[in-house]
């Protein structure tokens, strides 16, 4: 068990996800990974009924599946102001949301999962990873674990110059969105700085960053909805991705 | 709708108990006679009260007033029943004035006299008396003796029959095996299956009677009818059972289980497994069904521990095939090493078969027994916590697999599991394994007599691995350095961690443990020596592990070591070989070199001081016990105070 980083991959203009797909896993083959066997990520939201009244959007709990802990369903309950609870339990659990129909209803449309091969090579496990929401294709999500080490702030540079070299694009030297630095509040009352990439990593913050990057596809989806352009435009959030193109060698 | 239901009533008819004797039984009052219910009638009769003239009285009132008719017809009427009984009264009342009458008058002499009848003599003689006293009495003492007399015998029964009651037998049987009563006959179940055994094969037995003439025929045919099998030891009963147990063919007779471990069709070691011998000695109390119940259950357990390794022998896909013939088990240890697993099971006791073989491996034997035990209890209990909605069965480590994201690695090692052929065969290798070790550690240890070779087993240790501790001192100089290494010997190879921290691993050979002893023996020399040296302030100019000079060896390099004295004016150079034996060379040299001469080419005297050549020792000729002595030795002699 080691450090987890999610990479989502820009996909350039006129290719086809599995085009990527293979030109990636042929890159990582002939750099000597083994392929070994596939994987799938995948995350349903459930959200409570009735709605509240004072137009908030009500508690949503998500549920996600990792084919790298079979044993396990992650739950994570979003109350709507960006605070998070998150549960680690037994496969049983679906079966207790099956039960909570009346609470919390299903939103089958919202059914997200990242799906792909998965390769070992040496110390590393890269995940390539295709993000389908109800059989729209959305996007590219590279997963890659550092086995030997379990503090991010130790190995991000290796992990960055690995993802670097395979994937061709650039990767910024800030740590990943979800382990920035934050201000929680602590037990005292009092506001601090807690430095994430410090922390021990645990199975559960791989859960937490793919909920991240699902709800940016959903919200991205609701945003193209919105705009009209329909699914498969580039992704607004890419363009520093895009500009590293230009620095590829 | 339906039919009706019968309602009996009945009286309690219950008689009051009158006395309860010693043994239980109750007396009753016997239900009155008729003539007592009537005495109890007549008793509540008032007689004061129905009188003759009272009753006429009313007859003329009830008469006079016509108001009273129906209630004197009605109190006539109410005097019907007892119009008989008055009459009667009246009429034993009339006889008893009559006789008053009489007797006052004959009272009086004077008109009535009675005169007393003569009465016949008695002519009974008193020896009719006491011969029917006598009779009467001896018919008393013929019941009481009689009595006495069953009382004895059974007493005497009781206690002289060696045989105990079929009930008493039967209550310790049940003591001790599980019996159920099916219509008529007692079957029981001396299987394993309430310990979690899941073999097919059923272990019921019957419990009967035994035939009543066992008790006075002679001892031979009292063997044969109380037991149902031969599983007597061949002595001479005194007692034979009053009950009789029936055990399936199948069962009968004595089972083991034979391993044996054989190199090249010598045996190594041998080992037995069997039940008896475990468990209290209940002979003396019980029959001999217990002894023949016993063995039957060893047979079962022989059975199913064999069929269970078999079935795993032919599963279980191995570098080397296992073989299953017949009652026999052949699985491959080690190159040459077979392990060999017989069950033996002889239905009939000969007392002239040569007594099992006696150098039992007791560790292999209880290993089985454990190995066959564990799984029949892993399949009756189920580790805790019991949830009430998941599955019963994983392990405690499979349950907080969820909640603690372990990962597919993990998972993956949690569904691995032995089977009992292969811990076995775990075992069996690291026996030998260790057995090897120890040989040779011992073998080195004898041989080499410089540094002394000192081992110290660990006395906890698994069934597939034990850890030796070596201390390689020489005597005498145990303070000044002592090499030490930690070898673990497990299943097929050897993992040897020296003291400066390198981990060697070696495979089965006995060689490699040997050549590796004696390359440290090697460095210790030289690494002692180099301690010495300092003791003795000789200065250490330089040393090595590897030489790289001379002729190849098969076991490393030579190891070497430069001092130089004090005074820095004489040399010593060690060299130290293992092939095959360790070999010393020392050399010195002195400098000044007393072999220089100016030359035209080298003329300045000072050069003299560059070291002469170096001449060899005869090291074994040295004074000293051990290498370090005579260097010491040496080291003192070459010592000099300089000016």
């Amino acid at each position: 068990m080691g450090v987890t980083v999610l990479q989502p991959y820009p996909l350039p203009e006129g290719k086809s996800g599995a085009h990527i797909i293979d030109q990636l896993s042929k890159r990582l083959l002939s750099l000597g990974a083994t392929h070994a066997g596939q994987f799938l990520v995948d995350c349903e939201s459930y959200i409570s009924t009735p709605q509240p009244h004072n137009g908030s959007p009500g508690r949503a709990v998500h549920v996600l599946h990792d084919s790298e802990h079979p044993a396990s369903t992650f739950s994570i309950i979003d109350n709507g102001t960006g605070k998070q609870v998150a549960l680690v339990a037994d496969n049983s659990f679906d079966l207790l949301m099956g039960k909570v129909t009346n609470t919390f209803t299903s939103k089958k449309q919202t059914k997200i999962e990242s799906r792909g091969a998965r390769f070992e090579y040496g110390d590393f496990v890269i995940k390539l990873g295709s993000v389908t929401m109800m059989e729209h294709f959305k996007g590219i999500l590279i997963e890659i674990e550092y086995k030997a080490c379990v503090i991010l702030a130790y190995c991000w540079e290796m992990i960055r110059e690995v993802l670097q070299g395979f994937l061709g694009i650039g990767v910024g030297k800030d740590f990943p969105s979800y382990f920035a630095t934050q201000t929680i509040m602590t037990a005292m009352g009092q506001q601090q700085l807690h430095a994430k990439h410090n922390d021990i990593f645990e199975p559960m913050d791989t859960v937490k960053q793919y909920l991240e990057q699902f709800t940016n596809y959903r919200k991205h989806v609701a945003l193209l909805g919105g705009m009209g352009s329909g699914p498969g435009g580039p992704p607004v959030h890419m363009s520093p991705s895009v500009v590293g193109h230009a620095h590829r060698p | 709708m339906s039919n009706s239901v019968n309602i009996s009533v009945e009286t309690t008819c219950e008689n009051q108990i009158r006395e309860i004797g010693y043994d239980g039984t109750e007396l009753y009052q016997p239900p009155p006679t008729l003539s007592e219910s009537l005495a109890k009638c007549a008793a509540r009769i008032d007689f004061s009260k129905t009188s003759l003239d009272d009753l006429k009285k009313e007859e003329k009132t009830a008469a006079a007033a016509t108001e009273d008719d129906k209630d004197a017809t009605q109190f006539q009427e109410s005097l019907w029943p007892w119009d008989a009984v008055r009459n009667k009264l009246k009429d034993a009342l009339t006889e008893i004035c009559v006789l008053s009458d009489v007797i006052s008058v004959a009272k009086d002499k004077r008109y009535l006299v009675l005169d007393p009848l003569l009465e016949e003599a008695d002519d009974t003689k008193p020896i009719v008396q006491v011969y029917s006293r006598k009779k009467a009495i001896s018919q008393a003492a013929q019941v009481l003796l009689g009595g006495a007399e069953r009382l004895r015998s059974a007493h005497s029964e009781q206690r002289s029959r060696n045989v105990s009651d079929f009930h008493i037998e039967l209550l310790r049987l049940r003591q001790n095996w599980r019996l159920k009563k099916v219509s008529n006959a007692i079957i029981g179940d001396l299987s394993y299956r309430t310990a979690g055994s899941k073999f097919g094969m059923s272990g019921t037995f019957e419990v009967t009677k035994a035939e009543e003439a066992a008790d006075e025929d002679a001892p031979t045919s009292s063997n044969n009818s109380s037991s149902g099998t031969s599983g007597n030891n061949g002595m001479q009963l005194k007692a034979s059972s009053a009950l009789r147990v029936i055990v399936p063919a199948e069962l009968q007779g004595v089972a083991y289980i034979k391993v044996i471990t054989q190199k090249d069709q010598e045996d190594l070691c041998t080992a037995q497994v069997n039940l008896m011998g475990h468990g209290p000695n209940i002979t003396a109390q019980t029959g001999v069904w217990q002894k023949t119940l016993e063995f039957a259950q060893n047979v079962l357990f022989c059975k199913e521990l064999f069929a269970q390794l078999a079935r795993e022998a032919i599963q279980l896909q191995a570098p080397i095939p296992h073989v299953v013939i017949g009652n026999q088990i052949r699985a491959t240890l080690l190159p040459n090493i077979q392990l060999i697993i017989s069950l033996c099971h002889s239905t009939t006791f000969d007392s002239s078969q040569p007594a099992p073989i006696n150098d039992h491996d007791h560790v292999l034997e209880h290993s089985l027994h454990q190995l066959l035990r564990e799984v029949h209890y892993k399949n009756s209990h189920h580790p805790f916590p019991h949830p009430a909605s998941a599955p019963l069965g994983p392990t405690k480590k499979r349950m907080l697999a969820g909640p603690m994201a372990a990962d597919r690695e993990t998972l993956l090692d949690m569904t691995k599991s032995q089977t009992i052929l292969e811990q076995i065969i775990a075992q069996a290798q690291h026996i030998f394994m260790r057995k090897r070790t120890q040989y040779v550690l011992d073998t080195l240890a004898r041989d080499v007599k410089d540094p002394q070779i000192v081992s110290h087993w660990n006395a906890m240790n698994s069934p597939t691995m034990s850890c030796v501790k070596i201390n390689i001192v020489t005597h005498g100089y145990d303070a000044i350095g002592r090499t030490s290494l930690v070898i673990h010997v497990k299943e097929r190879s050897l993992k040897c961690i020296c003291r400066d921290g390198r981990v060697m691993r070696l495979s089965y050979e006995p060689q490699e443990l040997r050549d590796l002893i004696l390359c440290q023996i090697n460095s210790h020399q030289i690494s002692c020596l180099i301690s010495l040296a300092r003791c003795m302030a000789w200065t250490v100019l330089s040393n090595s592990n590897h030489l790289g000079i001379g002729k190849v060896e098969p076991l490393g390099n030579a190891s070497s070591c430069l001092l130089a004295s004090p005074n820095s004016d004489r040399m010593i150079a060690v060299q130290i070989r293992c092939d095959p034996q360790i070999d010393v060379k020392v050399y010195i040299a002195r400098s000044p070199r007393q072999d220089f001469f100016p030359s035209p080419l080298v003329p300045e005297k000072l050069w003299e001081n560059l070291g002469g050549n170096f001449k060899e020792v005869r090291f074994d000729k040295i004074e000293g016990k051990s290498f370090l002595n005579k260097m010491e030795f040496l080291m003192a002699s070459l010592t000099s105070n300089s000016s």
